[in-house]
């Protein structure tokens, strides 16, 4: 089979070790052919497709269906954490972390060609509005915290940010070119320094028809969007290689 | 660095409408002294200061803090603050300062905004041009560019080059760098050892995209100094087209194969996926034909979202809302049309208005509504021709995109006494070469096989 043979008409693919084709009887691998050809009923309470959850605690959070959910309001420290003197001008942005054009997690970042592809370093983004703000410009170094953590970076600040928004893409090396935060006087993180994991009491719930655990199955996920942090300017670059 | 007035690359015409490399004649050169003091030449930090890192730190004794890699330069082996590299602006990174240095901003009349809802940007892939009036072989004082008759791929002879970098400045593209080892000149080869096998260049064969098309063109060697001293710059796009002759016409066959071109050749420009895009459909563009170096690498202007109507609900049963949409789309036609065509406005719109349409019409087609086919027509098309270049552009199969005929050198020389004679001694081209030779002197002064090898190799790795 080559990719000239599949362009002029379907060709059948056997089952390999490493990918799965058809199985046998003409049988396809596709998701749930078992419940349907088979009639095996499906995982659930009902034994059908199902949408909708009537679990109590589902019910008493409103979200028996998909629904849409209003942000959390921004946070940056709470009450009771370490006071981190306030910067006069401090911007308090939503951070997010999207995965970066040119990686996949922490693959291909970080070498030679792709730093030297791009700014050569941890960078966050930022619109021009916000920048203005603080007094940010573009490849100044910055100190980004929250609660959670610290991070330094160099602003890239561009008109394709909306306002309010932060970005810090997916998987920045922190070994590299990365100076220590003046909060802690440590090295800075990288982009999940800042990031915590929301769990939400729904996905506690467990044993209960399709909401029973099973690895890859059904769990809670790591949710850690949602957040906010602290912008300012970072006064000291300092390297501390010693 | 795509400010020309300022880097001086490409043509001007002179008082006389002569065509006068801009950074001035060789006896101007030579009169001024030039030749040794170039104040036209990009400087080291107008490209970037090639950057490493100190990687040995990471691997340290423990310290207090977890350890750094920071970046050093190559040249110097200082530590460096970075501030250029070679794609610092990507995705309008830093946009508030670099939109305003875009020389194609000046030319236009709309009024660019740096604000989010307007945003809109495009990735210009560049290569050498591979001109038909190439400043960069005009502009070397030792004859080492040339641009070979076969094919037009345009080269640097690597015994003949000086060092002058005079092309440096005289390539408006900014496509020659200098090899600071070799103290060469180098360049794009467009892959010609690829090229001769038929086969398409690296770039082009790798594309995820499939964006590159490489074909054969058939043009009048004889006019194009003439076209290119057209006096209004947004003729130049059409001067150039004009250069390219019909190979299907039985004139230009008899003439061509009077001319020694072979008939594959004449085959493959007639189905060249180049032809049909560039003068067929005219849906292609020059990259800056206001250089006058007719360059031969062309590009389809980009369609973009457009603000209202045109990709709306409403779109396919009213064909007729593109005219009014391709001007409001994102990335403005003038700004297009100061890249593509040195500012000729209705050939970029009338080359979107035919993508535009041929996709509505395959829209149409592939979810079963009607369309009026008959509005093809006002944008030169036909429910075939669209079709046709719908397969061309979108389905993109490797034989469609890359029509390329084999050199056939063993015509020229003779094949089987050359084979094995570019090889290791004297391939000055070869960065290992140099070893090479020594060895050989080495071989010749009496030294054994076995000294040799445990002279130059160990564990099988190059000692270099
Ligand atoms: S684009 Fe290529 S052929 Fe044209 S001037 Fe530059 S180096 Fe020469
Ligand atoms: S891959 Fe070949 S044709 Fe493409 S830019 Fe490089 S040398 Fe030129």
């Amino acid at each position: 089979m080559s990719f000239e043979s599949i362009t002029a008409q379907p060709a059948e693919a056997i089952p390999t070790p490493i990918f799965s084709s058809a199985k046998h009887d003409g049988d396809r691998y596709s998701p749930f052919t078992v419940n349907i050809d088979r009639l095996v009923p499906f995982r659930t309470l009902t034994g059908r497709q199902q949408f909708y959850l009537d679990h109590e605690i589902f019910q008493e959070y409103g979200e028996m269906l998909a629904n849409y959910k209003p942000t959390l309001p921004p946070q940056v420290m709470a009450p009771g954490d370490t006071t981190v003197k306030r910067d006069d001008h401090e911007l308090a942005l939503r951070y997010m972390t999207p995965h970066g054009k040119w990686n996949i997690h922490t693959m291909y970042y970080d070498n030679l060609e792709m730093l030297t592809l791009f700014r050569g370093g941890p960078n966050v983004w930022l619109s021009p509005i916000d920048a203005d703000k603080a007094g940010i410009k573009d490849n100044d170094w910055l100190e980004i915290y929250n609660r959670n953590g610290v991070v330094t970076a160099r602003a890239v600040v561009s008109h394709r940010m909306p306002a309010g928004s932060m970005y810090m893409y997916h998987a920045q090396d922190m070994e590299i070119q990365e100076p220590l935060a003046n909060i802690t006087g440590n090295r800075g993180g990288s982009h999940n320094a800042p990031t915590q994991i929301h769990i939400k009491p729904t996905q506690m719930v467990g044993g209960y028809g399709q909401l029973s655990y099973g690895f890859n199955y059904y769990g809670p996920i790591g949710n850690q969007r949602d957040l906010y942090v602290a912008v300012r300017k970072l006064k000291k670059v300092n390297w501390n290689e010693d | 660095m795509e400010d020309e007035e300022h880097y001086r690359g490409g043509w001007e015409l002179n008082s006389k409408g002569k065509l006068q490399l801009k950074a001035g004649n060789k006896l101007n050169k030579v009169g001024l002294g030039k030749i040794f003091y170039n104040p036209n030449m990009p400087e080291l930090d107008d490209y970037y200061e090639p950057w490493t890192y100190d990687y040995q730190t990471l691997f340290g004794p423990e310290k207090k803090h977890q350890p750094v890699a920071r970046a050093k330069s190559q040249i110097t082996g200082q530590t460096m603050t970075l501030t250029t590299g070679p794609n610092w602006d990507d995705d309008l990174a830093g946009s508030p300062e670099y939109v305003k240095q875009d020389p194609n901003m000046d030319k236009i009349e709309t009024d660019i905004k740096t604000n989010f809802e307007q945003a809109f940007m495009m990735y210009l892939p560049r290569l050498c041009e591979h001109c038909l009036n190439a400043p960069c072989v005009a502009s070397c004082p030792s004859g080492a560019m040339y641009k070979r008759d076969e094919d037009g791929i345009v080269l640097v002879d690597q015994e003949r080059c000086r060092g002058w970098r005079m092309c440096m400045t005289g390539c408006p593209y900014k496509k020659v760098y200098f090899n600071w080892k070799t103290n060469k000149a180098e360049k794009c080869t467009f892959c010609y050892p690829r090229i001769e096998e038929g086969e398409p260049t690296v770039c082009a064969e790798t594309c995820v995209g499939r964006i590159r098309y490489i074909g054969v063109m058939l043009y009048d060697a004889d006019r194009v100094e003439s076209a290119a001293e057209t006096p209004d710059q947004s003729k130049l796009y059409e001067a150039q087209l004009d250069l390219f002759l019909d190979p299907n016409d039985p004139k230009i066959i008899e003439q061509a194969l009077a001319d020694g071109i072979s008939e594959e050749m004449i085959e493959c420009a007639q189905r060249s996926p180049i032809y049909r895009m560039a003068v067929k459909e005219k849906i292609a563009f020059p990259l800056h034909p206001e250089y006058r170096t007719m360059p031969m690498v062309w590009y389809i202007p980009p369609l973009s979202p457009i603000m209202n109507y045109f990709e709306g609900r409403d779109s396919i049963n009213n064909p007729d809302m593109i005219f009014p949409g391709i001007d409001e789309m994102r990335v403005p036609v003038d700004y297009l049309a100061s890249l593509l065509t040195g500012g000729n406005v209705p050939a970029i719109k009338s080359a979107l208005y035919k993508l535009a349409m041929m996709r509505l019409y395959m829209r149409a087609k592939t979810s079963g509504r009607d369309f009026e086919t008959a509005k093809l027509a006002r944008v030169g098309l036909t429910e075939n021709t669209a079709t046709s270049l719908y397969r061309l552009l979108a389905i993109a199969k490797y034989e469609d995109r890359f029509v390329i005929p084999k050199s056939h050198k063993e015509k020229v020389e003779d094949a089987q006494s050359e084979q094995g004679t570019l090889g290791y001694d004297e391939c000055k081209g070869c960065s290992l070469a140099p070893q090479h030779g020594s060895m050989f002197k080495k071989a010749e002064a009496g030294e054994s096989t076995n000294q040799i090898y445990a002279e130059s190799f160990y564990g099988g790795i190059w000692r270099d």
